[in-house]
């Protein structure tokens, strides 16, 4: 059987591809059903479809560094525009500029006590980031011990 | 009891707060797929490894940035894209971008009869054969399975370009990959008929 012209020709590749919206797909099918010429050329991209797919997944030769290693950390000028010692940076300036404007005294020691506050919060998060770690890692230990008791 | 998997925007969250262990898990959910697009980008398993592990440290130090974590999957591939592209052209000089012939080549012509290993290799022939923008959009509509639209956000092309690049690759491999047909279908029968 004939097909449609190539302009109003269904696009077969979004088909198997599932790109189609449904009302299209719909369309597709019903053309599909009565063209055999469209019927083999969708026939032929689903087996080119099926064996691609048997392309095998490779393993990795080693796991990806986590962010605990070394290679995470960060560099010195992004320890310089972290956020956080940015925002240290800007409440430092903002003291050294009012202490040049003349402000009082109980504003500087209010800048000060928030600078304060901010390191010190900074400080007890990177613990207990650490502490969190110290955890995983005893528990990593732990389970490998007991396996190599279970495996004796 | 429904066991419900932390979904990848609560692990962003958690990582943007500083929780390395998110992170971690993040990596081990995507490095495979992140690792094996690579490797059929580059050719070269060092090499894909190399990128894979500048991809996360990249997106790590890139995070806070990251605009909808819904989005994550797509970020992650446009960061591995651009990281591939620039080895790539910083290779040009010494290994051409359309690859080199590979001694698999004769299983192209080999027939239907493959041992599935034979038949990976061939598949893996055939991609090689493809320019390297055909390739990419195979791997990430064929093996990543993102959307045209997705598939233009991480290659910053428009869509019709992408189609045109994955319409292009599947005339190609329908011909090259014609001897193998036979082979993936009768492995489709026997799947039928278990």
């Amino acid at each position: 059987m004939s097909c449609v012209s190539p302009e109003s020709k269904p696009d077969w590749k979004a088909y198997v591809l599932r790109e189609m919206s449904a009302d299209a797909a719909r369309q597709a099918e019903a053309h599909l059903a009565t063209c055999s010429i469209c019927h083999e050329e969708v026939a032929t991209l689903r087996l080119t479809l099926d064996t691609l797919s048997t392309l095998r997944e490779e393993e990795m030769p080693r796991r990806i560094a986590f962010v605990s290693d070394k290679v995470f950390e960060p560099r010195w000028w992004q320890r310089v525009f972290n956020p956080t010692f940015a925002a240290g940076a800007l409440v430092a300036a903002a003291i050294l500029i009012h202490g040049f404007m003349g402000t009082s005294q109980s504003q500087v020691d209010a800048a000060v006590a928030k600078a304060v506050a901010q390191v010190e919060a900074r400080h007890m998060q990177e613990i207990q980031a650490a502490y969190e770690q110290l955890d995983v890692r005893d528990k990593q230990v732990a389970n490998l011990v007991r396996n190599a008791m279970l495996s004796q | 009891m429904i066991f419900r998997e932390v979904e990848d925007p609560d692990l962003i969250a958690k990582a943007r707060r500083g929780d390395v262990e998110a992170y971690n898990l993040l990596v081990s959910r995507w490095e495979k797929r992140v690792f094996n697009y690579l490797l059929r980008l580059v050719s070269n398993r060092e090499d894909a490894m190399d990128v894979s592990q500048e991809v996360f440290l990249k997106a790590y130090q890139s995070l806070p940035k990251l605009d909808d974590p819904a989005r994550f999957s797509g970020w992650l591939f446009r960061i591995a894209h651009n990281e591939a592209f620039s080895l790539l052209r910083r290779k040009r000089p010494e290994t051409s971008l359309l690859g080199e012939p590979r001694p698999a080549e004769a299983l192209l012509e080999s027939g239907p009869r493959l041992l599935p290993m034979e038949l990976s290799l061939a598949v893996e022939t055939a991609l090689g054969r493809l320019s390297p923008d055909q390739r990419e959009a195979v791997l990430l509509k064929v093996y990543q399975g993102f959307k045209f639209e997705e598939m233009a956000e991480i290659l910053e092309c428009p869509v019709s370009t992408v189609k045109s690049r994955l319409y292009t690759a599947l005339d190609l491999l329908k011909t090259t990959l014609a001897p193998m047909h036979k082979n993936a279908f009768l492995k489709q029968s026997l799947r039928g008929e278990l």
